[in-house]
């Protein structure tokens, strides 16, 4: 075979998928360029505004007394601690909040007005963020979140925990421990059956938009199944200590106290682990399949949050994982914005909720302070920290 | 200057001011041989798509800064490229734990057999990711041995040896098919 033949070979044969694929992809790209913030000429060319800027400042406190003055006054001001945020004039990148604190549940709307819905444990939201599904004791609530009113409940003998809704439409199911019982329970109440027994206290994640449930089985395995059909899908092979699932495109993310799992329906990939003294706090799904996590330090106790440059479909960038940020005690409980540009999480130590934007660049810090004083009145310190259970976008 | 070259620079200027169509004509230049030539390193399709999607993400991102003067191409299929490499390397460096149906995932994730050139995809896949990223750069997109080493920031020996011994394997493999 020529080099010519060769050539020709590798760009005519037909190669699966393509025109699919680019359909697929383009949609995903056109999507990223409508939702980009053009960068204004002034960032674009920042460095030379600012060495102008600088001189032309120079010029004028070198030559007259008001720019000494002026170069006082600034110099006094940058000396000051920055002011820390006010709590919630808005939640950053938009959209509606569930804070869950010692004192139970919150709303947060977008423009940073918030109603405790009532005094429960846990809570989550339905898919479009139309209703809130809550925990207290043994009984199960869903609830309107403009309101706080109670729309249906169920009482069980056993505590009830880790209630996750998912589905579109008006057919959507809820999935929730009853004690060690795994329960699968349609939007509007009825009926309610268990799925399995034994199951540790971890919250089972769901497809997101599907009737498909990803839960750790009392044999350690992680088990992906058909709510309607009862059908196991897949099964993977046991895993010890799976503390949080989350469901991605077709991928199941496993975290345990030190790594964090990619199970597909044939394989397992060690997608990260951490150093021996450290453990992953929380972990978040970002777009486009990727991920975040806490990996935090007991012998510094200190945290870093570190966005992984390989996607859980295994593309890998050619740079070192991206360290977003690093700050003083435990700080976790990560989640993500409906549209993935944000991510939040929560900093007992600094009693902050920290905001990241992501896209289009990363870098921006949003922090809201007195988290404590806000989410939990009254409360001493001591009960657990508040943090965001859940984002979803602004109901249109 | 070639029209290509020109169409390109039309359509990168279109984008940064704006205009989805533009950004569309370049995307639908150049995404076959952005996934062609990732499905070749990587063999797999998901993956490959990706590769190339991310690729095209990382161009969204960076359109503000994108300097008209250079052309668009060698800046894709250099992201493409490398980490379709990488991509390869994590797979065999991470630890997958097949289980007993991954065997029939690996051959469902193939291509049907008439569809890509099953001799040359089978004698690529004995190579190393780096030895099957230059032939791919060479004799799919095209680049001289002087700016593949540029590009994988290799010394063009190297690249040469490469080439060489891709190209040797893939006669081989395709000689033995013929017999």
């Amino acid at each position: 075979m020529t080099e010519a033949e060769l050539r020709n070979r590798l760009l005519q044969d037909p190669v699966a998928g393509e025109q699919e694929a680019g359909q697929r992809a383009w949609e995903v790209v056109r999507s990223s360029y409508a939702s980009r913030e053009r960068v204004p000429w002034i960032e674009r060319h920042s460095r030379l505004v600012l060495v102008l800027a600088v001189l032309a400042a120079l010029t004028v406190a070198a030559v007259t007394p008001p720019g000494r003055a002026v170069v006082d006054t600034v110099r006094e001001r940058v000396a000051q601690e920055p002011p820390p945020e006010d709590a919630f004039d808005r939640v950053p990148g938009g959209g509606r909040l569930l804070v869950l604190s010692a004192s139970g549940p919150w709303v947060v709307q977008e423009d940073g007005s918030k109603r405790l819905l009532g005094h429960y444990e846990d809570a989550s939201w339905s898919p479009r963020g139309l209703f809130v599904v809550a925990t207290q004791g043994g009984r199960l609530v869903t609830l309107d979140p403009e309101t706080g009113d109670v729309r249906w409940s169920l009482s069980h003998s056993e505590p009830v925990a880790d209630a996750r809704w998912s589905g579109g439409g008006l057919d959507t199911r809820i999935a929730y421990r009853e004690g060690s019982s795994l329960h699968v329970v349609a939007g509007d109440g009825a009926p309610d059956a268990v799925l399995a027994e034994n199951v540790p206290p971890v919250a089972p994640a769901w497809q997101p938009g599907s009737h498909v449930l990803a839960y750790v089985g009392g044999d350690q395995r992680i088990h992906v199944l058909d709510v309607d059909s009862r059908q196991e899908l897949w099964r993977t092979r046991s895993v010890n200590g799976v503390r949080q699932l989350l469901f991605d495109d077709g991928r199941v993310v496993g975290v345990t106290a030190r790594e964090i799992w990619v199970f597909g329906r044939h394989k397992r990939v060690l997608f990260e682990r951490v150093a021996r003294g450290h453990s992953i706090l929380s972990a978040a799904l970002v777009p486009v399949s990727g991920v975040v996590f806490a990996d935090y330090d007991d012998a510094a106790d200190a945290t870093e949050l570190i966005s992984p440059t390989c996607s859980t479909s295994g593309a890998c960038l050619l740079i070192p994982d991206i360290h977003v940020y690093r700050g003083a005690g435990r700080v976790g409980d990560l989640t993500t914005s409906p549209d993935g540009r944000w991510f939040a999480a929560a900093s007992p130590d600094a009693d902050q909720f920290l905001f990241f934007r992501r896209v289009p660049r990363l870098g921006k810090v949003v922090s809201v302070s007195d988290v404590t004083r806000e989410f939990d009145p009254g409360g001493t310190g001591t009960r657990a920290f508040p943090h965001v259970a859940g984002w979803v976008q602004e109901v249109s | 200057m070639p029209r290509a070259g020109r169409d390109e620079r039309a359509w990168v200027r279109g984008a940064q001011a704006g205009s989805a169509s533009d950004l569309e004509a370049l995307f639908r230049n150049h995404w076959p041989r952005a996934y062609r030539a990732a499905y070749l390193v990587v063999h797999d399709c998901a993956a490959a798509e990706d590769i190339a999607q991310e690729a095209f993400l990382a161009a969204v991102r960076a359109l503000d800064s994108f300097d008209r003067r250079r052309p668009f191409g060698p800046w894709l299929h250099r992201i493409v490229v490398n980490r379709a490499i990488d991509w390869g390397r994590a797979r065999s460096l991470r630890r997958e734990v097949g289980d007993d149906a991954l065997a029939d995932a690996r051959a469902r994730s193939e291509p049907p057999r008439h569809q890509l050139s099953e001799g040359i995809t089978g004698a690529l896949a004995e190579l190393t990711p780096e030895h099957r990223a230059v032939i791919v750069l060479r004799y799919l997109l095209e680049y001289t041995p002087g700016e593949i080493a540029r590009m994988l920031e290799l010394p063009r020996g190297t690249v040469n040896s490469r080439l060489r011994r891709g190209l040797d394997a893939l006669q081989g493999r395709l000689a033995e098919e013929e017999l």
